[in-house]
């Protein structure tokens, strides 16, 4: 018998679930690298209860959300679908009426669940961890659960409808106007700086100015990113600005470095990440000018926007308008909702669970807090009330040593059955026509064209061409290593990358669909932004010269 | 009953529908706006019941409908039925307070309007809107055929259906909430509708102008192939179709003709640049001020220089077709359709 232990219920066990699905795609996105015992239950629950919550609330006619197991700390999934032409016809008709909300009143919808989810969060962080009773303490670890799970409710309802319309856009535009959403035109549409993230980010080149003008920039420049803080603090100068950088913290930095795992400092406990922001926007020429960017951008938006109508038949015009509008928000909504909703609340996850490991070694549970991420919520429960009746410390010696194992040794990209190719498994999950697995995940596959006689092949995520020289980066640690006019190069991006967008020419990723990250943000920028490509960062190294070429899809190593 | 029963457009507002119709209180509104309507009064509610109670009009219908009230179910009754109730309407003379009263405003207004004679229009102004049902009186001139134009606006009130609707609500026959609007007459160049929406697409993103030459019925009425211009309301780019206008109204006596537009005007469009711009801009300003899209009436004075010459004779919300609903509806369906 199979001894569950990291995730109860939801550890992949290839008997059983080779006959429920042939692949289980790893989530190299979200679990890469491998997850800590704790975090890997938070997702694997609570995210695979979003989807299927979404998917039913929505009642999309073939989709019933994505079904989840936990292995070797990454996350794998398969798409689960209807199995009757009767059942789906019941839940067209459920449909119809479930996703008028969003053609209706987009932004109401979303604004109202940002209240929601804000409303939550204020409860939450309202405890003060050092001061609360055990069981207080443990209340608030159980009203993060609860939280957490609506959080992924909304996220997945949002997902859904939001993609739906986007992918009926791109196949309108296919059909009406002969154009995909690998054409730079379709891409100008859905590009939009009209959203938080910018916003952030554009606050963060404020403060870049500010220490132009103070003098402060040399210590940016001169420091080790850790120590940029502490040297700040020297002077009454420094001083002065890290206090008002702190008060943008209490607004925007209930973030970590990383978005899905609970280990490292969100940028309210270590601004280091936002400093390292504020030190590249300080590399840049002084000239840059965030207002102008995103005017362009408005602009160039605009233009595509009269151009595309221009082609549609009038009497289509008026629907077509206000679909092209609803895609448009595809955009803004795949930046926005990280902040809103992963980010935000898995820092107070991790609020919540370290408040708990400094109560439990304080009594002798744990040997460090740290030590608490090696817990599973259920080993929490038993010893949250009287933690200095409890020793744990076995269980996380045993499960830190498997962490340690999962680390060295990377999950395979995705675990198929005996006889089952990569190829049939794609071709499953186009079939699906799971509008997440589809723009978010997979994308399309690239296309090999020996004539372009490329290194690398990929699909284009954001249109251009560029050549520099390469930096790969493997860890969001070392992003700070980034210089101006480099070519970026990566297994995948988060929200946390998008300051260093603004500095390189160009951005090859090994994963990627035209709504990940990278595509959203590289649009943004307008350079180029080459996905899916194979192997990208170990073919590649750091200071080889690079050219990519998006609208081919093709990259080029250069002779040195 | 008050006392006070005639009200100069510029003493009302909006909120006096259930006093003096809707079209009343809509060009008293319209006053306030600032907007220029030709100068006018209005009769109310009011002056109707006291004219009926006077002349014991009302008695005799009241007489007449509970003698006939089993046969007022068929068709045929019903018609009768309003016939003879417009003839004792109309019968009735103008009880002489009333009649003074109604002279002394007409006077009073040729006043204002500075001319020796004025002609005007005498319109129903329903409290229930009604349209097409009630009667209108264009090119009326001498106070008594402005008093024998009212009685007749009175008496319109009692058509078929409005007879079978207030049977069917068990309403007193007799009652019928109806204004009038005596206005001056403008003397017409041309005239004709402007939306602020395209009625057909739901557009709310163009104004559409319509007009012809002449008086405005001749677009109302759907007969010709007015000039059409629609407007982008952001960038005031203009969409023009100039149609081949043959037939025009104008006045005549104390009515209207149908005539021929002529040969020189048949190809030429019957508002110019500046005309245009003052009608689109007037109605994007009060389609604003109600926060509605506006279906509204113009009239072009060919006595006077734009923009003084520019009238508006009607401003409502405009009905148009619910496409957002089917739009969204229709969007909803594509979706489905992807799985």
């Amino acid at each position: 018998m199979k001894v569950y232990d990291e995730v109860p219920a939801f550890e992949f066990d290839p008997e059983r679930d080779f006959k429920q699905s042939p692949y289980w795609f790893l989530d190299s996105a979200h679990s890469v690298p491998a997850w800590t015992p704790m975090f890997g239950w938070f997702w694997v629950n609570l995210c695979r209860h979003g989807m299927q919550y979404g998917a039913e609330k929505l009642s999309l006619p073939t989709i019933k959300g994505w079904d989840w197991r936990f292995h070797r700390g990454g996350g794998f999934w398969c798409v689960l679908q209807t199995k009757s032409e009767e059942e789906k016809k019941k839940r067209e008709s459920r449909f119809r009426k479930a996703i008028l909300p969003f053609i209706q009143d987009y932004d109401g919808l979303w604004d109202s669940y940002v209240k929601d989810m804000t409303g939550r969060y204020d409860k939450l962080k309202a405890l003060d961890l050092d001061q609360a009773s055990n069981i207080e303490l443990l209340e608030n670890f159980e009203d993060t659960i609860n939280t957490c799970r609506r959080m992924w409710e909304i996220h997945m309802i949002m997902t859904y409808g939001t993609y739906i319309a986007y992918v009926l856009f791109e196949s309108m535009c296919r059909e009406l106007i002969g154009i995909d959403e690998s054409s730079p035109l379709f891409q100008a549409l859905v590009t939009n700086s009209d959203n938080k993230v910018f916003q952030v980010n554009r606050e963060l080149w404020e403060f870049s100015k500010r220490a132009r003008e103070e003098g402060l920039a040399e210590i940016f420049l001169q420091s080790k990113p850790s120590e940029i803080r502490e040297r700040l603090e020297e002077s009454a100068r420094g001083k002065e600005f890290m206090k008002d950088f702190m008060t943008l913290m209490n607004r925007y930095g209930w973030r970590m470095k990383r978005m899905s795992e609970i280990t490292m400092p969100s940028w309210l406990e270590d601004p280091t990440p936002p400093l390292i922001s504020v030190r590249q926007f300080l590399k840049k020429e002084e000239k840059f000018d965030f207002g102008e960017q995103q005017a362009k951008l408005r602009e160039q938006r605009l233009e595509a926007e009269s151009c595309v109508l221009s082609k549609v038949p009038g009497e289509q015009r008026s629907w077509f308008k206000r679909l092209m509008v609803l895609a448009e928000k595809s955009g803004t909504f795949s930046e926005e909702h990280d902040l809103y909703l992963d980010l935000y609340m898995h820092a107070l996850v991790r609020r919540c669970v370290l408040g708990l490991g400094r109560r439990f070694a304080a009594k002798g549970a744990l040997a460090e807090p740290g030590d608490v991420f090696f817990l599973i919520p259920d080993e929490v429960r038993k010893a949250a009330i009287n933690p200095d009746q409890f020793d744990l410390r076995h269980i996380v010696d045993r499960r830190k040593a498997k962490w340690q194992e999962w680390q060295d040794s990377p999950n395979p990209p995705v675990l198929l059955k005996k006889d089952f190719e990569m190829d049939e498994a794609v071709k499953l999950l186009i079939q699906s026509m799971d509008p997440l697995a589809l723009k978010a995940v997979v994308g399309t596959m690239p296309q090999v064209r020996p004539e372009f006689k490329a290194d690398l092949y990929g699909t284009c995520g954001s249109p251009g061409v560029a050549e520099g020289v390469a930096r790969v980066i493997r860890n969001e640690e070392d992003l700070y290593l980034v210089q101006e006019g480099e070519i970026l190069v990566a297994a995948t991006t988060s929200p946390n990358w998008t300051p260093v967008f603004s500095m390189v020419k160009g951005v090859i990723v090994e994963q990627g669909a035209i709504l990940c990250h990278a595509a959203v943000i590289g649009r943004e920028y307008a350079i180029p932004v080459l996905m899916n490509v194979a192997g990208g960062c170990s073919k590649i190294r750091t200071g080889r010269r690079v050219k990519v070429d998006a609208n081919l899809g093709v990259a080029f190593i250069m002779d040195s | 009953m008050s006392e006070k029963w005639l009200y100069w457009f510029e003493e009302l507002n909006a909120g006096q529908n259930d006093l003096v119709g809707k079209k009343c209180a809509n060009l008293g509104e319209m006053t306030r706006l600032g907007m220029r309507i030709p100068p006018g009064f209005a009769v109310s509610v009011d002056g109707y019941e006291r004219f009926m109670a006077e002349t014991g009009a009302g008695e005799e219908i009241r007489g007449y409908v509970l003698e006939h009230m089993a046969d007022l179910k068929s068709i045929k009754n019903q018609v009768k039925a309003s016939e003879t109730i417009r003839g004792i309407v109309e019968s009735k003379e103008m009880p002489a307070g009333m009649r003074e009263e109604l002279y002394h405003y007409y006077e009073e207004l040729r006043k204002r309007a500075g001319m020796e004679e004025i002609a005007v229009a005498v319109r129903s102004s329903g409290a229930v809107s009604m349209p097409g049902q009630m009667e209108t009186y264009l090119n009326v001139r001498g106070r008594e055929a402005v008093v024998r134009k009212v009685i007749e606006v009175w008496g319109s009130a009692f058509t078929t259906r409005a007879i079978s609707f207030r049977l069917e609500k068990g309403m007193p026959v007799e009652k019928a909430p109806i204004g009038v609007a005596v206005l001056k007459m403008v003397e017409a160049k041309a005239a004709g509708v402007v939306l602020t929406v395209l009625p057909t697409t739901g557009d709310t993103s163009k104004v559409v102008v319509e007009g012809n030459w002449g008086l405005g019925e001749s677009v109302v009425s759907g007969e010709i192939n007015p000039d059409q211009f629609i407007v982008d309301k952001e960038s005031g780019c203009v969409e023009c179709t100039v149609n081949q206008k043959t037939k025009m109204i104008v006045y005549h006596d104390s009515g209207t003709k149908t005539c021929e537009v002529p040969e020189e005007n048949q190809c030429k469009a019957c508002v110019d640049t500046e005309e245009l711009n003052e009608i689109v801009r007037i109605a994007k300003e009060v389609e604003s001020y109600f926060q509605a899209p506006q279906d509204m009436e113009w009239v072009l004075d060919f006595t006077a220089c734009c923009p003084e010459n520019l009238y508006w004779v009607q401003a409502r919300t405009a009905k148009y077709s619910k496409v957002e609903e089917k739009e969204a509806e229709y969007l909803a369906e594509l979706m489905t359709r992807l799985f």
